[in-house]
């Protein structure tokens, strides 16, 4: 009858039985209690009457003076196991007969007391007049122990724990049985839900079992299931709409990014043709007037000499003009792959190859610590060479070139820099500093395309970081920059 | 309560009986002549008791008495050795609405009705009669003078432990219809001779 | 002209740019004996002895190839994957010209199996790199 018990039953049947359990405990507490109070009365009750048949007994004996009959009499009383001491007095209140259990050694009062039975600790007795026709003849003492009661409150006990063991295993088995009918319907309802709820499946419906709250449940259960079956197929048709949406959506994505890639190969390929091309004449220029210069000499004057070298000197410029609008412009399109670089390691090849550039100049550049970074090796490699040859550049007038590069940390960023001993510049042209093609000197003071940091700029602000510079005219400038907004710890992180 | 116990009683009352005589004849060869009157006395102050006590215990049947508040009488046959007692300890008392009297006769002959007759009397020649007067009129025949009860009178007094003990002649006592209490017979000596 | 023992080969359609780098070659006694060709088809007539140059003894491969990528008609990539897949042309070391380091088309080269790159023009300093990372070191002694 019983496949498992589930939550629901249990519960059903820990109500029963607590339920019954407690309405059998309160009962049988609740009789104890009376019998327990009432016991006294009961027992005074059956002492007096057992009072009054010995009393009644004991008359004759009294009246003829026999204290043998009466003691013989008395001495019946060791039938009853509690009474403990039993006396006749007579008329004058003088003890004519007694009774006294083995175990009791407490002596007799010596004169009768009051008519009456009383409780005391752990005794109870009293006193009962003895009367024959309408004349007392004495009084009988009766005393006797409550073991009697507390046998009885056991016995009580004993079956009022039975009852309830029996009763509880009745309210067990019964609410075992019983509970189906409540049970069983709520458990199909599970069922179905169950069902529902694993399979997805909305076509399923409950089973109404019965009439009532349960019944309820159902219907409307099974009235839910038909409005989600409704709304699912609503939402199927506008999901499809949304898809379909989508796919239009996808496509024309894909055809603009189709033309973007176009456009982008198309510059792509014009800018290379375009340098390629720039390129070549520039070659024969340079590479003809080499030769004039190199092979002519003898023939040419000074002037004509120094004629050679403008037009050298202006094609090579040609030359680094294109390289660097190139480079600037490539920056746009490319994508940054970005790994754990160690800065370190760039800045000193670096530093050694633009050392060497430099040739026998006195150099002193010293190299601080250099955190790792998170970024793209090339581009930054290109950020390092910039600034590093700027800095050398810049102070290619001084006796000594120093050229300071470290990094340190404000604020939770990291901040690398490059300071020089350099030419430095009028901070009231900051503005002009990262422009394309400005340049806060001449040709004559320094060459240079006035690319070289705005190309810096455009691959600082492509990591998501940024760039400034603090100078002063004559004495030096110092270049800072931050990568990504990523902070030092958050690198540290990433070498770990 | 039974045949040890009734000649464990004669044989003490035997030599109890014995010693009391004793007592007596000693008392009396010591002092006065005349027996002590406290001493008599005290003794049937307690009969005096006991006759008494008899109404508590014995029934007598219906017809005994003439009507329900007829006087229950006590009779003294032959000289009174109660003296004032019996009529102090039945004064004013009545058993069942009959008043407690007390009489005293010479002569059988002289009772008209009476339901208690203590038997002062010593020759027992005349015993033969009072005991069929008693069995016929429903009378409690009490004696205390030795073999009463043997003789068929119903109660007999003899003394025992300095106490005064009660001996029944049951059959006597069924004669006379009287029903004698189970609670009194219990004290009692039977007698069935 | 049939030439015996070609050292350098240069196949570079842009003369300016050949004659510079011919001049630079000579004058620093890097090769004495240096072809220029001025298009992909006379360079691969050339290397496997056909067209205009049937009868030439091929089995004298030159020392090494410059080749200019970017070329009319056949392109150089073209002459580069044609030498690079003869089993008998493949050993000669091919170094493509190119005008810039960012150019694309190095890596297509490279996975031709082009041996190395100069970027232009061809001077001194890079051409004798380029040949001593290839171990053609001897083309780098001076020679009378």
């Amino acid at each position: 009858m019983l496949r498992r018990n589930t939550p629901i039953q249990q519960k059903l049947m820990k109500v029963i039985m607590l339920t019954s359990g407690a309405v059998l405990l309160l009962t049988c507490s609740s009789f104890f209690a009376y019998e327990f109070v009432t016991f006294r009365q009961s027992s005074m009750r059956e002492l007096s009457t057992l009072g009054e048949i010995i009393a009644t007994n004991s008359t004759a004996a009294l009246a003829f003076d026999d204290s043998t009959a009466a003691n013989e009499i008395l001495s019946a009383l060791k039938a009853e196991r509690h009474i403990v001491a039993a006396g006749v007095y007579d008329a004058d209140g003088k003890l004519f007969s007694y009774y006294r259990a083995s175990r009791n050694q407490t002596p007799f009062p010596t004169v009768p007391e009051a008519d009456g039975y009383q409780f005391a600790a752990a005794y109870f007795g009293g006193y009962q007049p003895i009367v024959q026709g309408d004349k007392r003849l004495g009084t009988l003492y009766l005393k006797s122990d409550t073991g009697a009661m507390y046998e009885r409150l056991k016995l009580y006990g004993t079956i009022a724990l039975l009852v309830v063991a029996l009763s509880f295993l009745l309210a067990y088995l019964l609410s075992r049985n019983l509970q189906h009918g409540i049970t069983t319907p709520i458990l199909a309802l599970t069922e179905t839900a169950k069902a529902v709820s694993d399979r997805h499946d909305y076509s399923v419906r409950a089973v109404k079992q019965v009439d009532n709250e349960v019944g309820v449940l159902t219907d409307a259960f099974n009235h839910m299931l038909t409005r989600i079956q409704e709304q699912n197929l609503a939402l199927n048709e506008s999901s499809a709409k949304i898809v379909a949406f989508n796919q239009r959506l996808e496509q024309r994505v894909a055809e603009r990014t189709a033309e973007l890639e176009a456009s982008n190969k198309e510059l792509e390929s014009f800018s290379y043709s375009v340098s390629h091309d720039l390129r070549a004449p520039i070659r024969s220029i340079h590479g003809y007037g080499n030769i004039l210069k190199e092979e002519y000499a003898s023939v040419f004057d000074a002037e004509a000499l120094r004629l050679i070298q403008t037009i050298l000197r202006n094609s090579k410029r040609m030359g680094q003009l294109i390289d660097d609008l190139l480079a600037f412009s490539r920056l746009g399109r490319k994508e940054l792959m970005r790994f754990d670089v160690s800065v370190q390691d760039i800045v000193q090849i670096i530093v050694e190859e633009q050392k060497s550039i430099e040739g026998d100049r006195p150099l002193e550049i010293k190299i601080e610590k250099l955190p790792n970074a998170f970024a793209d090796l090339t581009t930054l490699r290109q950020v390092w060479i910039n600034l590093v040859s700027n800095a050398l550049k810049y102070s290619r007038d001084r006796e000594r070139s120093i050229v300071e590069i470290g990094s340190f940390e404000k604020d939770g960023a990291l901040i690398y820099y490059i300071k020089d001993n350099g030419a430095g510049f009028d901070m009231k042209y900051y503005d002009k500093l990262f422009g394309v093609f400005q340049r806060l000197h001449s040709q004559k003071e320094f060459e240079g395309t006035g690319v070289g940091l705005a190309i810096v700029q455009r691959i600082i602000a492509k990591h998501g970081g940024k760039i400034w510079a603090e100078a002063k005219l004559n004495e030096g400038a110092t270049f800072y920059f931050t990568l990504s907004g990523m902070s030092s710890s958050a690198v540290a992180v990433n070498e770990n | 309560m039974s045949v040890l116990k009734i000649t464990k009683y004669l044989k003490a009352g035997r030599s109890k009986a014995n010693l009391w005589l004793m007592l007596v004849a000693v008392l009396l060869s010591f002092g006065a002549s005349a027996p002590r009157q406290d001493e008599i006395t005290k003794e049937y102050q307690v009969k005096a008791v006991f006759l008494y006590n008899f109404t508590q215990f014995i029934e007598w049947p219906p017809d005994a008495f003439a009507q329900p508040d007829a006087p229950l009488v006590i009779g003294i046959l032959g000289p009174d050795p109660f003296g004032k007692y019996l009529d102090e300890t039945v004064q004013g008392e009545k058993i069942d609405g009959h008043p407690l009297v007390v009489q005293r006769f010479h002569t059988l002959a002289e009772i008209a009705h009476c339901q208690i007759l203590f038997v002062n009397r010593d020759e027992k020649s005349e015993w033969k009669q009072i005991f069929d007067y008693a069995k016929a009129q429903h009378v409690l025949t009490v004696g205390d003078v030795t073999n009463f009860s043997k003789q068929g009178g119903m109660i007999r007094f003899f003394p025992e432990d300095n106490k005064i003990r009660i001996r029944i002649n049951l059959t006597s006592v069924k004669n006379a219809e009287l029903k004698v209490s189970s609670k009194l017979l219990r004290l009692a000596e039977i007698v069935e001779p | 002209m049939i030439h015996q023992e070609v050292e350098v080969l240069i196949v570079e359609d842009n003369d300016e740019d050949a004659e510079l780098a011919i001049r630079a070659l000579k004058k620093h006694r890097l090769a004495n004996n240096v072809v220029h060709l001025s298009d992909g088809e006379q360079a691969l007539d050339f290397i496997f002895g056909r067209g205009n140059y049937l009868g030439r003894v091929i089995s004298q491969l030159p020392k090494v190839i410059l080749l200019d990528i970017k070329m009319p008609k056949v392109s150089g990539l073209q002459v580069l994957q044609a030498v690079k897949s003869d089993p008998q042309m493949k050993v000669i070391p091919v170094v493509i010209l190119t005008s810039s380091e960012e150019d694309p088309d190095i890596r297509k080269a490279y996975e031709l199996g082009a041996n190395s790159y100069i970027v232009k023009p061809v001077e001194f300093d890079n051409f004798s790199k380029t040949v001593a990372d290839l171990g053609l070191y001897w083309m780098v002694v001076n020679r009378i």
